[in-house]
């Protein structure tokens, strides 16, 4: 694709006009609303299909496993035990979560689980629309069964840790 | 009777010191203004941080400098390295005491008859530090960045003076106070002098490193240029030397062609004598209103660098050389003619320079200003 300007006047050229023109647009642009956002106090809302941080329903989920099948780094763990229990009159076997933990510090989010989720609503997603998931101590990203659930309760971390090195390391340079 | 000590020395020290002081203070708001005024040009908001709308970067930016380690590099030449930032500031801060920054004699730290000789002479004295600075640094970035520096300060050192030229024979003095004076009882210099003023305006851009001439410091092609090594207080002298001298040739701008302290055309208006029946007070309006002229041109080279990209090196040198060298002359040889005219046939050439400079300027505006620019672009499929 060719693209044809017209040809500059000899009057234009002699006053250099294209140079203020070029004056005139940074000028106008001082006064335009400004694209930054100001992160702590703005923030972007994300899309929906945003996958971030994830929410884990106890009450939904019936242990079946499948996402820790689907999930391509096994980062999912989970046990199960069986259990006798009384439902409507009858005794039934069902499937009990002993433990179903993720180790978000090296999830890559991709939602394969989300997807592999057979309950109806899901029972693990990842649309929470969370994404401040730093961390100083890379432990605290290894989230259980409650965190998983009710992570929004967890204590904010607010400030630098007091010490640096654990007591047990420094006892051992001692 | 004044003694001729204060009166040579004292006083044109203590001036000197007051002005030192303020214009220190324009540079240090300046970089925030600069950082500031660039961000909205650009889209974004600039420093916004530290304090209200980010006004106290004007005092963290110095606090950082001076806390920051001072590195010299293993393989500098030591006494060449701490030269280099100290040698541009001693001629941009002397040079401050010959510019007048309101209506004599209170205003002025000092009224040679020579004072823009000297100014021209001391700012381009300026790029030794630069030179020295880059060759000490032993890197082959920096070095490249001094010899640019120096080639560029050579090439628009003439296209500078020569625009100086026919604004003295017009005025007919090398006293800054003369010209001023001169200009509020006739027209400012702008407009008999148009041609004069843009390449002062585009040399004097060229002189200060800044954008679109910014080659010397090309962050693209050559790290930093000649600052690459320097860091802490080294560089923030090579800072304060870049913005003392944009304020000097800012001065000068002002007092050339705008008019210095006043307001007037053909002796109406804010002139020297019309203030001076104001005392103190007229005094301090007249460097009011010099100060303000100065930070519009301030200003202007914040424009400048958000509108234009640099220039490579050979467009640099063909600006210099192959026009705006030669558009001097041919300004001079008709500044010369008119002020022949106007010597011995009582033709007043200078009305018809200003009328044809202004008409200049109207036109330009309304071909700016008219609307939408002719003819779109027009898209062709290839063959």
């Amino acid at each position: 694709m060719l693209v044809e300007y017209p040809k500059p006047r000899w009057t234009e050229k002699f006053l250099l006009l294209d140079m203020f023109e070029g004056l005139k647009t940074t000028f106008r642009e001082i006064f335009k609303p400004k694209v930054t956002i100001r992160y702590p106090e703005e923030r972007l809302e994300p899309a929906d299909r945003f996958r971030g941080m994830f929410r884990f329903s106890f009450d939904r989920c019936i242990a079946c496993k499948l996402c820790a099948v689907a999930c391509p780094i096994d980062i999912i763990y989970i046990d199960v035990h069986d259990e006798q229990r009384e439902v409507d009159g009858k005794m039934k076997k069902l499937k009990v979560l002993d433990r179903y933990d993720i180790d978000v510090k090296r999830c890559m989010f991709c939602a394969l689980c989300e997807e592999a989720c057979p309950t109806k609503p899901k029972s693990i997603w990842l649309t929470t629309k969370t994404y401040e998931l730093a961390s100083y101590d890379r432990n605290d990203l290894y989230f259980n069964m409650q965190e998983l659930e009710y992570w929004e309760d967890r204590p904010k971390y607010t400030g630098l840790p007091e010490e640096e090195t654990p007591k047990q390391l420094r006892g051992d340079v001692e | 009777m004044i003694n001729p000590w204060m009166r040579y020395l004292v006083w044109p020290l203590v001036k000197f010191l007051v002005a030192f002081v303020i214009v220190q203070v324009i540079v240090a708001a300046m970089n925030y203004i600069e950082r500031r005024l660039l961000g909205f040009m650009q889209a974004r908001l600039g420093p916004n941080r530290v304090g209200p709308k980010g006004l106290f970067q004007i005092i963290a930016d110095p606090i950082k400098f001076l806390l920051k380690e001072d590195i010299v590099p293993t393989s500098a030449e030591t006494v060449a390295y701490f030269l280099g930032p100290m040698l541009p500031l001693i001629p941009a801060f002397i040079v401050f005491c010959l510019i007048p920054y309101g209506p004599p004699p209170t205003f002025v730290p000092t009224d040679t008859n020579i004072a823009l000789l000297l100014i021209v002479a001391l700012t381009s004295t300026g790029v030794y530090g630069i030179i020295l600075g880059g060759w000490a640094s032993n890197n082959k970035y920096s070095l490249m960045g001094g010899l640019r520096s120096a080639a560029q300060m050579v090439s628009y050192e003439v296209p500078f003076g020569l625009s100086i030229v026919g604004v003295l024979m017009l005025s007919g003095s090398f006293s800054l106070v003369k010209i001023i004076k001169y200009q509020e009882m006739h027209v400012w210099n702008l407009f008999p002098q148009l041609i004069a003023a843009f390449i002062f305006l585009v040399a004097m851009n060229a002189e200060n490193n800044r954008t679109p001439f910014d080659l010397p410091e090309a962050e693209s092609e050559l790290v930093a240029g000649y600052h690459t090594e320097y860091s802490a207080m080294k560089f923030a002298f090579f800072m304060l030397a870049e913005y003392s001298s944009m304020t000097v040739n800012c001065c000068l701008m002002v007092s050339l062609f705008f008019g210095g302290w006043s307001l007037s055309l053909f002796g109406w208006g804010i002139t020297t004598e019309g203030l001076s029946h104001l005392g103190v007070w007229g005094g301090l309006i007249g460097a009011a209103i010099f100060i303000t002229k100065v930070m519009i041109f301030m200003l202007i080279y914040i424009w400048f660098r958000g509108t234009f990209p640099r220039f490579r090196f050979d467009q640099l040198m063909d600006l210099g050389w192959k026009w705006m060298i030669p558009l001097a002359l041919v300004n001079i040889f008709v500044t010369g003619i008119v002020v022949l005219a106007m010597k011995d046939l009582k033709f007043n050439g200078e009305i018809l320079l200003s009328i044809i400079g202004a008409a200049t300027i109207a036109f330009t505006l309304f071909l700016l200003f008219r609307g939408a620019r002719p003819a779109p672009a027009k898209v062709a499929h290839a063959r």
